[in-house]
């Protein structure tokens, strides 16, 4: 999806309202174009045969990528007014090329000054990323 | 693997030898090797398909509430990685690479990023020089996991910018682990 026009206002969202999905194919491309636009050159990121080596049956996605997704995930839905304070990850199991995860979100808890959306990333192996999201929107006090 | 290392590995006085990294601030800041630019910023952007405009539109970011063309937060940590050909700190001395190399020598040569906390104090601008001081926080008793056996290492980055004033922190954890000792094929070995 696009990120929308507009945000959300702050006393338009609620406790309990679902973020759009967003279907993320992992590619070849995502996991080395993500590990190096993010100076990460850990070879299981990029080199096949030497992940192998490393014991790994492919390249996997590195934590940097999947954190700049969770962020992605929510200004998809937040929209370019949005200000995100906190972005909180724990890994589970990997994303290797082939699969599909797909980003899940609810919004769990709201103050004066920021909403919270829990996350998900799910790929055909399990939550490969779970965590939380701090954002400002328009019309929360600063 | 050095006999001192690896004979009391998976002991108490091993966890200790550990534990005397906590608290220690890893050197002195590392600054980012280049100013928050725009062209590192469109290409996590196109690597990610993230498409808000406040990252690459000055007329969209200005009519926005950021007023001006922003990073990306999650890049955060990007901004002072070592990249492809690290140098060694000038002044030789850095605890998380000496903490690291004592669990490589103990066989834990296994890596694998587990958690990052974010938090952001100040929106990052075009221009900005990053800076990152690094704090070993705790380093977990070995522990038997899916990927092998190993220990938690938990650090803290401090992010300023070039007048020392804080632009985000971050928790970092990473698992140092002895491959081939897992419950299932490792997954990886790779950091981050």
């Amino acid at each position: 999806m696009t990120v929308p026009t507009t945000s959300p206002r702050h006393a338009d969202v609620q406790v309990g309202d679902a973020l759009p999905e967003l279907e993320v194919p992992i590619t070849r491309t995502l996991i080395v174009a993500g590990a190096i636009a993010s100076r990460d050159y850990q070879d299981v990121h990029h080199d096949p045969d030497l992940a192998r080596e490393h014991g790994s049956p492919d390249i996997f996605m590195n934590i940097l990528t999947t954190n700049g997704l969770v962020g992605r995930f929510v200004t998809d839905w937040a929209g370019p007014d949005a200000v995100l304070r906190a972005v909180s990850i724990r890994l589970g199991v990997p994303n290797y090329p082939g699969d599909t995860m797909v980003l899940s979100g609810r919004v769990t808890e709201k103050t004066d000054a920021v909403v919270t959306v829990e996350v998900t990333g799910a790929n055909s192996k399990g939550n490969h990323v779970t965590g939380s999201v701090d954002v400002e929107l328009p019309g929360a006090v600063r | 693997m050095s006999a001192d290392a690896a004979g009391d590995a998976g002991t108490g006085a091993f966890h200790d030898r550990l534990r005397a990294f906590e608290g220690k601030t890893a050197g002195p800041a590392e600054v980012a090797p280049d100013e928050v630019n725009q062209a590192m910023i469109r290409h996590m952007c196109e690597a990610l398909g993230d498409e808000n405009p406040v990252y690459v539109d000055p007329e969209a970011a200005a009519r926005s509430v950021h007023g001006e063309v922003v990073a990306p937060p999650t890049m955060l940590q990007v901004w002072t990685m070592r990249g492809l050909r690290p140098r060694p700190p000038d002044d030789g001395g850095n605890a998380r690479d000496d903490l690291y190399a004592m669990l490589d020598d103990a066989g834990f040569t296994g890596v694998v990023a587990t958690d990052c906390r974010q938090t952001y104090h100040r929106e990052v601008h075009l221009g900005d020089r990053l800076r990152v001081v690094t704090t070993v926080e705790s380093v977990s008793p070995e522990k038997h996991t899916a990927l092998g056996i190993g220990h938690f290492v938990t650090t803290r980055m401090s992010y300023l910018d070039a007048a020392d004033e804080p632009v985000g922190d971050m928790l970092f954890r990473v698992l140092k682990f002895r491959p081939g000792t897992g419950r299932v094929a490792p997954s990886g070995t790779g950091s981050a």
